[in-house]
């Protein structure tokens, strides 16, 4: 017993010297992921730098919320097995991409959402390669939840979009349990978008101690204006479903 | 249904574990398992300054700053705000933005923001937004009775946006947002707007005000058929042995903000102020289309250069 005793007290030590450092680095992980290679000179010529932009926009500042380690890839790491094998840890989720409502493999009306992943350094993008489907979201999450997901696509914000549910999440406005997931409902430009999250982390991450809620944070962003649209058929309609009064920071009480 | 809540919990045990098992942080094993941050693409000093970018606040208090608090109660009442149990002030140097502003919060008793308000160095309206939930389906407003509520609203909060008003209804939040684009000396100054969101039942929930900068106009003005010809010069160049095509959808002369969008070296510039440009819309075909469904370019309206865009992916 008292062998016992001194076991639990040595490792009790050990986890409150190494405790702080695990918490912070390992407990509640986000992941940031960023197709750039999609949008190089290579493919098209010219090099889109909105894919960079927001990825560092979004490292930064969902570590300010308090997710650590910040995970995911800019660029060639950004690949379908990477996604999938690592987000089942996750408790922050974001991707931006090109993204849309494809229908399923049963054929419509039923619908599989996917996104793209990064082709690769030297490749560019085809659907049949890249797709990352949310069906196949779905089955590497295993049920298990998530805090806060921000799919920076175009559509996947859409009443049809099956991606919330990949990442369990309902297509309510009034959860109760600590998740909040974020898309565009329309085409949007990446400038649209660089401009709403650029708001949405500065409103969420400009109090301290986290006092203000995802809900606030949107609602703010989303009513600053000032957003070009690619048309009059594709208003700018950023959407959210989830808990309105949660703050989003990670855990799960 | 049991395994769905076994796994469920996989996660949180994982998280405790990986406290528990914190030695391995620096340790190889989890490392290589996938939690190691994976950036393939060079960092650069400019894209950083993005990540470095901050939000820095000033205290602003009641005695101290009476004509901002004055505005925001003004504003508050004439939107139809409700007022709060305490109000809380700041002066905001938001980095992420690029933007400079007072703020005055109303908040609850419990300290949560109910309403907030935010004006510019001159003390003109900028934003104005309440937090409360929208209203549920009882009521539905117009376009044309949503265009007016915002009219008269504007009227009563010292905005007077010229021109005519643009209704379109708003499926997340429900109600209407009506736009009032700018336009100066006859051009459209992109992204630059009045705006109000009217809920369902009438009710004003927010109100925004974008306005820029705008160099002088060109003295001599480029023609749209060599603007036609720059735009066709630049996307032959990209587009050249990519398998990809294009179509230029349409072309109108507007002012615009000069950006990175196609230059990597303009990422993190201070914002410059906006220029008359012919803006292009371009629908790319295909190898492009597979991720990219409209490419816009700004072409300076002046001397002909491409000063930058924006893309759809």
């Amino acid at each position: 017993m008292r062998r016992a005793k001194a076991l639990l007290v040595s490792v009790l030590l050990a986890v409150s010297a190494l405790g702080a450092t695990a918490q912070a680095t390992l407990a509640f992980r986000g992941d940031a992921w960023s197709n750039s290679d999609s949008f190089t000179s290579h493919c098209l010529g010219f090099t889109d730098t909105w894919p960079r932009q927001l990825y560092s926009l979004t490292t930064a500042q969902m570590a300010a919320l308090g997710y650590s380690p910040i995970g995911g890839a800019l660029g060639a790491g950004f690949t379908r097995s990477s996604f999938l094998s690592n987000v089942f840890y996750d408790y922050a989720v974001y991707a931006h991409t090109h993204g849309d409502n494809y229908w399923a493999a049963s054929g419509a009306p039923n619908v599989d959402s996917a996104i793209l992943q990064d082709p690769g350094t030297g490749n560019c993008s085809s659907f049949s390669r890249d797709a990352i489907r949310s069906s196949a979201i779905k089955s590497a999450t295993y049920g298990t939840f998530y805090n806060l997901v921000i799919m920076s696509t175009c559509m996947l914000g859409s009443s049809s979009s099956t991606m919330p549910g990949a990442f369990q999440i309902e297509k309510t406005k009034s959860s109760t349990d600590r998740k909040f997931y974020i898309g565009y409902a329309k085409l949007t430009y990446d400038s649209a978008q660089f401009r709403f999250e650029s708001a949405l982390w500065s409103y969420l991450n400009g109090a301290p101690n986290h006092q203000r809620t995802l809900y606030q944070a949107f609602t703010y962003a989303a009513s600053i204006g000032g957003y070009e649209v690619p048309d009059s058929a594709n208003p700018f309609q950023p959407n959210w479903w989830g808990n309105p009064n949660y703050n989003g920071t990670p855990g799960w009480m | 249904m049991s395994a769905v809540r076994t796994v469920a919990k996989a996660k949180p045990f994982l998280a405790v574990a990986a406290v528990i098992l914190g030695l391995a942080a620096t340790a190889g094993p989890l490392t290589a398992a996938g939690f190691s941050r994976d950036v393939s693409g060079p960092p650069d000093v400019l894209s950083s300054r993005i990540g470095q970018a901050t939000v820095t606040d000033t205290v602003l208090y009641a005695d101290d700053s009476p004509d901002v608090f004055a505005r925001a109660r003004a504003a508050r009442d004439a939107l139809g705000f409700p007022a709060g149990a305490a109000r809380s002030g700041r002066h905001v140097k938001d980095g992420l933005r690029n933007a400079e502003y007072d703020e005055v919060a109303d908040l609850d008793s419990a300290g949560r923001p109910i309403s907030l308000t935010q004006f510019d160095g001159r003390g003109r309206l900028v934003t104005a937004v309440r937090f409360d939930l929208p209203p549920g389906l009882s009521a539905k407003v117009t376009s044309d009775q949503a265009s007016k509520a915002a009219e008269a609203v504007l009227g009563r909060s010292g905005l007077t946006p010229a021109g005519k008003a643009d209704a379109e209804p708003n499926p997340v939040a429900g109600g209407w947002d009506v736009h009032w684009p700018r336009t100066e000396g006859g051009f459209l100054v992109r992204g630059d707007e009045t705006t109000v969101h009217v809920w369902q039942d009438g009710r004003i929930h927010s109100v925004a005000r974008v306005e820029h900068q705008l160099s002088s106009l060109p003295s001599r003005r480029l023609g749209q058929a060599d603007a036609q010809d720059v735009v066709r010069h630049q996307f032959d160049a990209w587009f050249a042995g990519r398998g990809s095509g294009y179509a230029v959808a349409n072309m109108n002369l507007e002012w615009v903000e000069p950006n990175a969008a196609f230059d990597p070296s303009k990422i993190g510039a201070t914002p410059a102020s906006y220029r008359l440009a012919w803006v292009a819309n371009v629908m790319p075909s295909g190898a492009a289309a597979e991720v990219l469904r409209q490419i816009t370019l700004y072409v300076d309206a002046g001397d002909g250069t491409v000063i930058g865009g924006d893309v759809v992916e």
